[in-house]
């Protein structure tokens, strides 16, 4: 993925509260608030009483797990990488804790070693990257694969199914007031997301290396170590996502999560995070998250097919880099006629 | 500047001025190039010769001012247009083709050479404009196996084969041999005689007297004069380069020696650099000076860590130590200003808050890893006040800063890493007097609180000023060390030419005399 | 020992090598499966391979221009349903028809890619991920889950996979191996003699010089993708000629065979190396390796993937550390030739 640092980007971290966020609501995250309410409405048009707080909550319970791994997706493509394997350490996760448990093993060491498959996944892929130097897209296409046959390998043709009751019900069953567990750890997940990202010390080498890894590593930032650390980071909670989705349908195939990808990256991108590395914040994820999750229903509603729907959402993907492509081409362009007539410059001070 | 024309000017660039932002590259320059002639174009760093360069070639458009080809007036808007109308330039660094071999790299930009790539005759063709040069080349080679002299040899033959009339020549010279510049200039005069311009930029003088018909001087954007070879001596370009008395332009105090800090010995990188020996004492500001492709910004990185050294050893108050990486080379005191501001020295998009504090980061942590943002503003407004960089606010981006206000900014972030040894490489290229004076002020304190100081400089008088001793290299080799008292800008081109006439080849000696 | 070096590169070096684990292979196989190499083996993998060649070609083109499509499989599965339901519809249709509705269907896929890329710079990753969901979900619409059977089709489709065009003994040469082996040829070609084909090697191997040099890399880079999905759309033809029945899950996962395929065979993303015949072979080897692997009990079929994935890790690994070394121990080896050349003595050279 190239560099394009001919514009600068729509937002960036490491300054000001105050002056971020209202830059933030000046921009992309106001765009993106606006097509929420947009889409709120055409539900609600649909469906009258759509709009509920235990209607969004399902919706993000449906897809707990996709929502997860945008998370890191959102470090990594910041950092001016990707993981595309990431669904498929997500299904790998699920069926080595499917495998493992029907093998008879203690269902709760089956989730550890399944978190444990993710983590080597993640230290594989860092290694390849961080480490040796490869381009993230090449080794993380190839893992996607890989990873993937690793799982069907594994699960072979059958479904696997009969975990332990607790066990399926822990996604949906309401633990703190109407939350359920996964929302939980989502909720949790997302907060610290945002503390690490737009707080802390390693949240901005993210910002810097995706803004420039070679002024990074001559200011002395350790890029391969912060590398390596998302692609871990990646790694676990793909997999956790894993051991989530398998909870949630009570059964695995060898192909579960195929083609999550698509969903993640979008809400990623749609979010206002650049393609190109160096900017975009986790508020502008969310907001698209919640766009991404309401339009599926939405379609679903309007009896659109699944597949429609993700039709759609490629759409969406593309949109998201297209747009702001074309608005900068337009505003370069203008920029340039303005120029040209302009009077002569004034000598130097 | 009264010079019979014996023909008329192939091409003729009249009172261009060209402006950035705040900087005034060109003002008024003209110049004239005639055909089968070598032209000359010398100034110093920012004098402005590769934005006239580059006007030429269609890159940018003057602001004021025409261009005329064969005393028409045209307006070149890209470079497929410069291309057309017969001007190419060839830089420091050929811009070949690497995957595809010699002949193709020679033909590849060729619009009518037929539907279907006949490879015999373009092997014969390529063999035949190699000869004109009397070059013997492999034409099936892949460009990437060869010499950067002879890519440079192979971007003369494409420029032959477009029926090139004026040639420019960006620094051709800077990575060649003594062996392949004499034979660059055979080719550069086997071109003049089939009746190219040649537009010749570079900053050996020697070499430019050897093969300029005509000499012209730039200086801050100006045209100053422009001689036939046979009037010119040494002396009155140098004049005409520089403007000023050499030697009282920048008082640098004479501060007190302190102890040894750094030494360097038989520091080597194979193919880059070798025979390193040097000492670095705290208060010290040691120039390193020499010419472009002398490798001192690699011996720079090796000591920071970034291209480390296979051989010899750096040995740091007393210890002999390993630099692995930046952040050891942190950890270990030695910082480094890159000379490449924009790219590398800092995080353009990002706010001068963020830009300083970058190398220090741990140190604006909390325990749990979250930044102290007032700390960090704290830390950037005292340098705002101490380096006077002129901003509206240091949360402003880097980016909207004047060139010399981001060097400031640079220079704040290595400060404030309290380095023992600083490396400044090329501090004042690129921005104004007023900044540069600035600069060398702090560089003269920073001397005076015991920091020592490497500064690489390509400004001969900058170094002369600047330094208490003078360390010349020469493509990858140390050539002498030089005392202030002794180091004159003859000395120091001699031992940057390669001439050892006064090298103390000396590494600290007792007596304090390098 | 200079005309050794000069001609044999390290690319075609890579070939040769692959060549030889190929033959490796087959002899590994022979030893370990009973009547594993004979005339009908030969027969089958010849058939076979020729999808995903096809899909190489079109590859090799994107790569060059240091892009990826990943719609080629969406754009295949599209095309072999559409192409299928229209023989169905109209049985008297000659074949010239089927193949040029393909072709134009992938054309009209590839360029909605290359518009995007090219113009709209969308980064290619990101186009054809989009592009890859958004052709399958055209494809499930349109169909509305109506699969394509061996019943519904003309015979001459139904049969085109066993046409045979000429014997040498037991072995065939068949209709959609000719097919596929015309189209590399065509390509290889192309990308050796035709300006066009030099300059996707120029605008990848130096963007920055071709760009100076004015090449027109925005409508090459458009064209390399519509190329891409024209061969898609004949892949597409191929497929349905070869397997008869399709349905809605036609095509997935061809896009990472494609991939692999060149990746194997030497074409390297960065742009300016590789070759058609190259990609072929790369193909080749993963179509043996496939068709071996599933005969030979001890590994089974369900580790295909990981298999694949791995392969395609380790080439590209062994192309960016072993042979990035090489090129340059070949550069330095032209490099002293070139010194030494040049410190001849200059006859003939005057200074004026």
């Amino acid at each position: 993925m190239s560099n394009n640092p001919s514009t600068p980007a729509p937002t960036s971290s490491g300054d000001s509260f105050f002056s971020a966020i209202w830059r933030r609501l000046k921009s992309w995250e106001g765009l993106l608030l606006v097509i929420l309410l947009a889409i709120f409405a055409i539900n609600s048009s649909l469906a009258p009483g759509y709009l509920t707080i235990g209607n969004q909550i399902n919706l993000f319970i449906l897809s707990i797990e996709k929502v997860i791994i945008a998370l890191t997706m959102t470090f990594l493509i910041i950092n001016g990488e990707i993981d595309l394997s990431a669904p498929s350490i997500l299904g790998l996760a699920a069926c080595v804790t499917a495998a493992l448990y029907r093998g008879g093993m203690d269902f709760g060491l089956a989730v550890v070693i399944a978190l444990g498959a993710g983590l080597v996944c993640g230290a594989f892929n860092g290694f390849w990257i961080a480490r040796v130097g490869l381009n993230s897209l090449v080794v993380t296409l190839s893992t996607l694969i890989a990873y993937r046959g690793l799982a069907r390998a594994i699960v072979e043709d059958a479904s696997i199914g009969k975990f332990p009751d607790w066990f399926n019900t822990l996604g949906q069953k309401n633990l703190i007031g109407p939350f359920p567990l996964a929302l939980i750890i989502f909720f949790v997940m997302y907060v610290v997301a945002v503390i690490i990202l737009q707080y802390s010390g390693f949240g901005r080498q993210v910002y810097v290396i995706g803004n420039s890894k070679d002024a990074a590593r001559y200011s002395g930032v350790k890029v391969r170590r912060v590398k390596f650390i998302l692609y871990l980071a990646s790694g676990l909670v793909s997999a956790l996502a894993g051991v989530l989705l398998a909870a949630r349908l009570g059964a695995v195939r060898g192909d579960i999560g195929y083609g999550y990808e698509l969903d993640i990256i979008t809400m990623v991108l749609l979010g206002g995070v650049s393609i190109f590395g160096g900017s975009g914040t986790l508020y502008g994820v969310f907001l698209s998250i919640l766009i991404i999750l309401n339009i599926r229903n939405g379609m679903g509603l309007a009896s659109l097919s699944g597949h429609f729907q993700t039709g759609v959402i490629g759409v969406l993907l593309i949109l998201s880099v297209l747009g702001p492509n074309l608005f900068n081409q337009a505003r370069a362009s203008i920029n340039r006629r303005r120029l040209r007539r302009a009077p002569p410059a004034h000598p130097v001070t | 500047m009264a010079i019979p024309p014996e023909k008329s000017p192939v091409m003729e660039m009249r009172h261009i001025s060209k402006r950035f932002d705040a900087t005034q590259a060109l003002d008024d320059v003209s110049l004239t190039l005639y055909p089968g002639e070598v032209h000359a174009l010398i100034g110093e760093n920012g004098a402005g010769k590769s934005t006239l360069i580059k006007i030429m070639t269609g890159v940018y458009q003057p602001d004021l001012g025409e261009m005329l080809l064969d005393g028409k007036p045209v307006e070149i808007r890209n470079s497929q247009e410069a291309q057309t109308h017969g001007i190419a330039a060839i830089y420091q660094e050929p811009m070949v083709y690497p995957d595809l071999n010699v002949a193709e790299n020679i033909f590849i930009s060729h619009q009518d050479r037929g539907p279907v790539v006949r490879w015999g005759k373009m092997y014969t063709d390529a063999e035949a404009i190699l000869a004109k040069l009397d070059v013997r080349l492999d034409v099936r080679m892949p460009a990437r196996g060869l010499t950067l002299a002879a890519q440079q040899a192979v971007e003369i033959a494409k420029a032959i084969s477009l029926e090139v009339r004026v040639l420019i020549m960006d620094e051709p010279t800077a990575s060649l041999s003594q062996h392949e510049v004499t034979q660059l200039f055979k080719l550069v005069r086997s071109l003049c005689s089939q009746g190219v311009s040649v537009l010749f930029i570079g900053h050996r003088l020697e070499e430019v007297f050897t093969i300029a018909d005509r000499i012209t001087v730039l200086r801050d954007g100006k045209w100053i004069s422009t001689r036939l070879r046979g009037e010119v001596t040494n002396d009155m370009v140098i004049r005409d380069m520089v403007g000023r008395d050499v030697k009282d332009f920048f008082a640098k105090g004479t501060a007190e020696r302190g102890d040894l800090l750094l030494s360097v010995r038989n520091l080597g990188k194979a193919g880059v650099f070798h025979g390193m020996n040097f000492d670095v004492y705290r208060g010290e500001v040691l120039g390193f000076a020499g010419l472009i492709g002398s490798r001192r910004t690699d011996v720079a990185l090796a000591l920071f860590g970034i291209e480390p050294a296979d051989a010899g050893e750096i040995v740091i108050e007393g210890r002999s130590r390993r630099v692995t990486s930046p952040d050891n080379a942190l950890r270990l005191g030695i910082a480094y200003a890159s000379e490449d501001r924009r790219q590398l020295g800092l995080v353009m998009p990002m706010s001068i808050v963020s830009n300083i504090s970058l190398p220090m980061l741990s140190h604006y942590l909390t325990r749990l890893g979250l930044l102290r943002r007032r700390k960090e503003i704290a830390t950037a407004e005292k340098f705002r006040q101490r380096l006077n960089i002129r901003t509206p606010s240091v949360q402003a981006e880097v980016a909207r800063l004047s060139g010399g206000n981001q060097q400031k900014v640079m220079l704040s972030k290595w400060l404030n890493a309290e380095p023992k040894l600083l490396i400044l490489d090329e501090p004042t290229r690129g921005i104004d007097v007023g900044a540069k004076a600035e600069v060398h002020h702090m560089i003269s304190d920073l001397a005076a609180q015991g920091i020592a100081v490497i500064m690489i400089s390509s400004d001969l008088p900058e170094v002369l000023g600047m330094s208490d001793r003078i360390l010349v290299m020469r493509e990858g080799r140390q050539m002498a060390i030089l005392d202030r008292s002794e180091a004159t800008e003859e000395t120091i081109m001699a031992a940057a030419m390669g001439h050892q006439s006064q090298s103390h080849m000396g590494v600290g000696s007792p007596e304090g005399k390098a | 020992m200079k005309t050794l070096v000069s001609r044999f590169r390290p690319e075609q070096i890579r070939l040769l090598f692959l060549i030889a684990l190929m033959i490796l292979m087959v002899v590994f196989f022979s030893i370990e499966i009973p009547g594993y190499f004979n005339a009908r083996f030969v027969n089958r993998i010849s058939t076979s391979v020729v999808v995903v060649a096809v899909l190489a070609v079109g590859q090799t083109l994107v790569f060059l221009t240091r892009n990826f499509d990943l719609s080629v499989g969406s754009i295949a599965g599209f095309t072999a349903y559409f192409v299928g339901q229209q023989m169905w519809w109209h049985k008297d249709w000659s074949p010239i028809t089927a193949v040029l509705i393909a072709l134009g269907i992938g054309i009209i896929a590839g360029s909605i890619n290359g518009v995007l890329v090219a113009y709209g710079r969308v980064p290619s990753i990101i186009t054809t991920i989009g592009t890859l969901a958004i052709f399958r979900s055209f494809l499930v619409e349109y169909s509305h889950a109506v699969p394509i059977t061996t019943n519904n089709l003309p015979r001459w489709l139904v049969n085109l996979s066993s046409v045979v065009l000429l014997r040498i003994g037991e072995v065939q040469i068949r209709a959609l191996f000719a097919i596929m082996i015309g189209v590399v040829i065509i390509f290889q070609l192309v990308l050796t003699f035709l300006p066009f084909g030099r300059r996707l090697y120029a605008i990848g191997s130096n963007p920055d010089a071709a760009r100076i040099a004015g090449f027109p890399a925005q409508r090459m880079v458009f064209l390399a993708f519509l190329i891409s999905g024209a061969l898609a759309g004949l892949a597409g033809f191929l497929f349905i000629g070869r397997y008869g029945n399709v349905t809605v899950l036609a095509g997935i996962g061809l896009e990472f065979a494609s991939i692999a395929a060149v990746v194997v065979g030497g074409v390297s993303n960065a742009g300016g190396s590789g070759t058609v015949v190259g990609a072929f072979l790369g193909a080749l080897f993963l179509d043996l390796l496939e068709n071996s692997l599933f005969r030979w009990q001890a590994v089974s079929e369900f580790w295909r993937d990981f298999i694949l994935g791995m392969l395609i890790l380790f080439a590209v690994a062994l192309d960016n550390v072993v042979f990035g070394r090489l090129k340059n121990v070949w550069a330095r080896a032209g490099l002293q030739m070139s010194t030494e050349e040049s410190n001849e003595p200059e006859v003939a050279s005057h200074v004026e």
